[in-house]
């Protein structure tokens, strides 16, 4: 998928958009649609979020994330402007304050490790990858769905941080 | 060297992008300053990624594919917007919202040492901008909601600790403090609040309403 995102940047190649498509589309309409999007909306949107995928391809580095990873960035965006009707406050690339040298301890994040998160993902214990899907799919403050598991805050904060931790070191980092 | 962090379920809830626009802008404000929590987000992203790849697709409608590629024509290749750099080091993803530096800010005065000023209110959260001058006491006051703070200039000392510019104090419903500011120069800090603070003080108690906290 990544090779495909870069012929799209370089030759603005339309056989390996459609490749892009047939793969990200449906997973995006699925996941606006998880999020409780109506489906004539998430149908919409997917497309949306794949024109956009055509319009930034140049901006994707493979250094920084996969294509998985960008497009979640893209469709997560994508709801909060067009269902949300609110802003993302992202960060302006060009003006961090100067940063050390990237500890690649840290890293949970380089895309070629990406498998490796995949499969620690399903490892993770039933409890804690339903906080952490949650987390993603429920579009609730943690509050809330603490209050829905009939469990205290607390509990889902640290169910979070065990997998949090569970992640890091199935990537290779530092706890 | 920043001290004070959001936790894993804050810091997810901008990754995924579940939190509200305000929390957002807080967290987003906290990693212009943080590398640690913007390598921390991005293998939350990374999770965001992981799901997406994961989850079971359904499936698009006749003719989707053919409907977008029939737009790659009308479409522009996407720029990011162009933005005149700040002028006194205000963070970039801040000044959209302020229309400017903070050295732009108008400020309404609360008080000879306080001064404040409104960014916006969505859904009964409110966000502002606070400032304070050195020894400044906002007074004794807890919160019947969370309330977020983030330094941006200067610094302030409570009962919990001393936070400096980049620092997160997050402040449960509930909870007290007395935050004074340090001296130097004035504390400035970002604040999202749900719910009305309650101060000890009586002047602070008719005070309160009228400056809308």
């Amino acid at each position: 998928m990544d090779a495909l995102l870069g012929r799209v940047a370089a030759t603005q190649d339309r056989a390996a958009f459609a490749a892009l498509f047939a793969h990200f589309a449906p997973r995006v309409k699925a996941y606006l649609l998880r999020l409780g999007a109506p489906s004539g909306v998430a149908e919409e949107l997917a497309q949306e979020a794949l024109l956009s995928v055509w319009r930034k391809a140049h901006l994707f580095d493979p250094a920084k994330a996969s294509a998985a990873t960008w497009l979640f960035t893209i469709a997560r965006n994508l709801r909060i402007d067009a269902i949300r009707r609110e802003r993302r406050p992202e960060l302006d690339p060009e003006d961090f304050m100067p940063e050390p040298d990237t500890d690649a301890d840290a890293g949970l994040m380089l895309a070629e490790n990406e498998g490796r998160l995949r499969l620690a993902l399903k490892e993770l214990p039933a409890d804690q990858i339903q906080v952490v899907e949650l987390s993603f799919f429920a579009d609730k403050p943690h509050s809330q769905i603490a209050a829905e598991l009939g469990i205290p805050l607390g509990t889902v904060k640290s169910r979070l941080r065990l997998a949090m931790g569970r992640l890091k070191r199935a990537m290779g980092g530092d706890e | 060297m920043i001290a004070h962090h959001p936790d894993d379920a804050l810091l997810m809830g901008y990754a995924s992008g579940t939190a509200d626009e305000a929390t957002s802008l807080i967290i987003a404000t906290h990693l212009h300053y943080c590398i640690m929590c913007r390598m921390r987000s991005r293998g939350m992203e990374t999770i965001g990624g992981s799901l997406l790849e994961e989850i079971a697709p359904q499936a698009m409608a006749a003719g989707a594919l053919e409907a977008t590629l029939a737009k790659l024509d009308q479409v522009k290749p996407y720029e990011r917007p162009r933005r005149a750099p700040s002028r006194d080091g205000t963070p970039g993803v801040l000044r959209s919202y302020l229309g400017g530096d903070l050295r732009d800010v108008r400020w309404r005065q609360m008080g000879p040492r306080l001064a404040y000023a409104p960014l916006f209110r969505r859904d009964g959260v409110a966000v502002r901008l606070l400032r304070g001058v050195p020894g400044a006491d906002s007074g004794s006051h807890s919160h019947q909601g969370l309330e977020y703070t983030l330094v941006l200039q200067g610094g302030y000392t409570d009962v919990t600790g001393s936070y400096a510019p980049g620092d997160l104090q997050v402040m449960e419903a509930g909870a007290c403090h007395n935050p004074v500011a340090d001296p130097g120069e004035d504390c400035i800090n970002l604040a999202v609040t749900t719910g009305r603070l309650k101060f000890d003080s009586l002047i602070q108690k008719i005070a309160a309403p009228l400056f809308g906290f």
